[in-house]
């Protein structure tokens, strides 16, 4: 018997769904928007705070190396923080949220793959950190003023830290039963990450064993390379530091897609 | 199926006195568990944050800077960071709660029972000084092992202590109740609170401020809960600690009126 002649037909799709992609990264976004006092208002007041207080405790044109201020040192760090944080923060919210409503089994049961399931929560949530970072970033340069000497150099490394820290809080939100656990690991793991990565004082100013042990933490390369493409100042090579956190990445990545596939804490 | 029985009557209501003390004991033991049950979030979170802080201020600052007074910057800087973590969690406390039981619905358990304006107020207010001093405990005694921490007077440590508490428990009462979202209380918390709790000589002497702006640092209270409470480590003060209490007294009672009369009249929480 033939269908009805109502019936629209099934929606043909290549090997991207990309519409259900789309309305997945819009999904994010949306969210996001909805606690805009919270979302773009926290990370802009953070940065100014800090700047005012170092500017009035440390001086405001004080050096901490030849030609390069205390504040200028700073600004790029507090704009990557913002990027990082901003992703990390709307992905981790974004998927538990998402557990805890039981709105992520309308995902599970849309023709999504577990790549495109990672994807829209990834890229929404490095969407999100753009639009924090920018408007932090128009923040700073106000202020303070923001060179850029190499823009390709400060775009590369805002894509690789943005999209560490948004799969991290990708892995943060499916492994969280409940908010507790989201938090212990945003003041546990997130927060010594970030605040810990050379944003507010160059290695040099710390001992030997604590230089040895911040070249461990991803974020100090992000932030240096990040940096130097801005003021052209680094305790770094920037290649070096793009290449091992672009790995890093791509490791996280693999085991994000690869806990989504197993459906981890999100199927029965 | 057999009915209980109470005998000829049910049992007398139980007879409330001038304070309905079960009440506001059962109401404060409430707000006391909402954070001992996640400690690590209300206790250990704010220990690790506060250290961090200290971490980064004193790499970035430490040497280069010798504070008013003649002590070094950790120790200048110390008692700054605990008054923080008492303000941040003490309003914390009271805000979430009042947000969250509006949010869900469940704040009519708490405008139903007998208990009058001045007890919702005091058991709130008292939970958010118990959350605060807590904190301040707990993070104060993290710091000492990283800095000697000296005790200049202990009374006024405590006396600022509690009046921080208390005066940012009440500022949270007063936003939970005027916030409609989370929203709305995460506005008040990014764009008051936390400015002024940082912009208040936590992190340097007001003395390092071009002049017009010293003159209006002392118009912000918080100013005066972190310079006493300063002072009461360290025995050294930007402005006069006697001053400084009886600011803090007035601001508090203040604080304490308008929470009171805002609960009285079921602004926002009556329909």
């Amino acid at each position: 018997m033939p269908p009805p002649a109502t019936l629209t037909p099934p929606r043909r799709y290549g090997r991207v769904n990309w519409l259900g992609l789309w309305s997945h990264y819009r999904r994010g976004i949306r969210r996001f928007l909805d606690f805009a006092w919270e979302s773009l208002g926290g990370p802009c007041v953070f940065t100014l705070l800090f700047l005012a207080v170092f500017a009035v405790a440390f001086g405001a044109e004080r050096e901490i190396a030849a030609g390069v201020t205390y504040t200028s040192f700073i600004a790029p760090g507090l704009v990557m923080f913002s990027l990082c944080y901003t992703a990390f923060e709307t992905a981790g919210f974004s998927v538990l949220d998402d557990k805890n409503n039981r709105t992520i089994e309308d995902l599970l049961a849309a023709p999504l793959s577990p790549l495109e399931v990672m994807a829209g929560y990834v890229l929404s949530a490095m969407a999100s950190a753009a639009m924090s970072g920018t408007l932090v970033g128009l923040m700073v340069a106000v202020f303070v003023g923001l060179p850029m000497l190499a823009p390709l150099q400060v775009l590369g490394f805002a894509f690789l830290g943005t999209l560490l820290f948004a799969l991290l809080g990708t892995l943060v939100g499916l492994w969280a039963d409940k908010w507790e656990h989201y938090s212990f690991a945003d003041s546990f793991l997130v927060l010594p990450l970030g605040l810990l990565s050379g944003t507010f004082f160059p290695i040099a100013s710390l001992p030997e064993v604590g230089q040895t042990v911040i070249a461990f933490n991803p974020v100090f390369h992000v932030i240096d390379g990040f940096r130097g493409a801005f003021i052209g100042y680094a305790e770094t090579i920037a290649w070096q530091g793009f290449l091992l956190v672009g790995l890093l990445d791509l490791l996280l990545a693999g085991l994000v897609w690869r806990l989504f596939a197993r459906g981890y804490k999100i199927k029965a | 199926m057999e009915m209980r029985s109470f005998g000829d009557r049910p049992p007398a209501p139980r007879v409330i006195g001038a304070v309905n003390w079960r009440g506001l004991w059962t109401l404060y033991l409430k707000e006391v568990r909402r954070f001992l049950n996640v400690y690590t979030q209300t206790l250990l979170a704010p220990i690790v944050t506060t250290l961090l802080f200290l971490a980064i201020f004193t790499l970035a600052l430490g040497r280069s800077l010798q504070s008013a007074g003649g002590v070094g910057y950790a120790e200048f800087l110390a008692p700054g960071l605990i008054m923080m973590a008492i303000m941040q969690n003490a309003f914390a406390n009271t805000s979430s709660s009042l947000v969250i039981a509006k949010v869900q619905g469940n704040i009519v358990d708490m405008l139903m029972p007998p208990l009058s304006a001045s007890e919702l107020a005091l058991a709130h207010a008292a939970g958010g000084v118990s959350r605060g001093v807590l904190v301040g405990l707990a993070v104060g005694l993290a710091m000492w092992a990283f800095v000697p921490l000296g005790m200049h007077s202990p009374w006024l440590i405590l006396f600022f202590a509690v009046n921080a508490s208390l005066m940012l428990a009440l500022l949270g009462m007063i936003g939970g109740i005027w916030a409609e979202k989370f929203d709305h209380i995460a506005a008040v918390t990014n764009f008051v609170i936390t400015p002024l709790s940082f912009l208040s000589g936590t992190f340097y002497s007001i003395e390092r401020l071009p002049d017009g702006w010293e003159a209006i640092a002392h118009f912000n209270p918080f100013f005066y809960l972190i310079d006493g409470f300063r002072y009461g480590f360290i025995g050294h003060a930007d402005g006069l600690p006697g001053i400084g209490a009886a600011v803090v007294l007035v601001v508090n009672l203040a604080l304490w009126l308008l929470a009171y009369r805002m609960i009285a009249t079921g602004y926002r929480l009556k329909a």
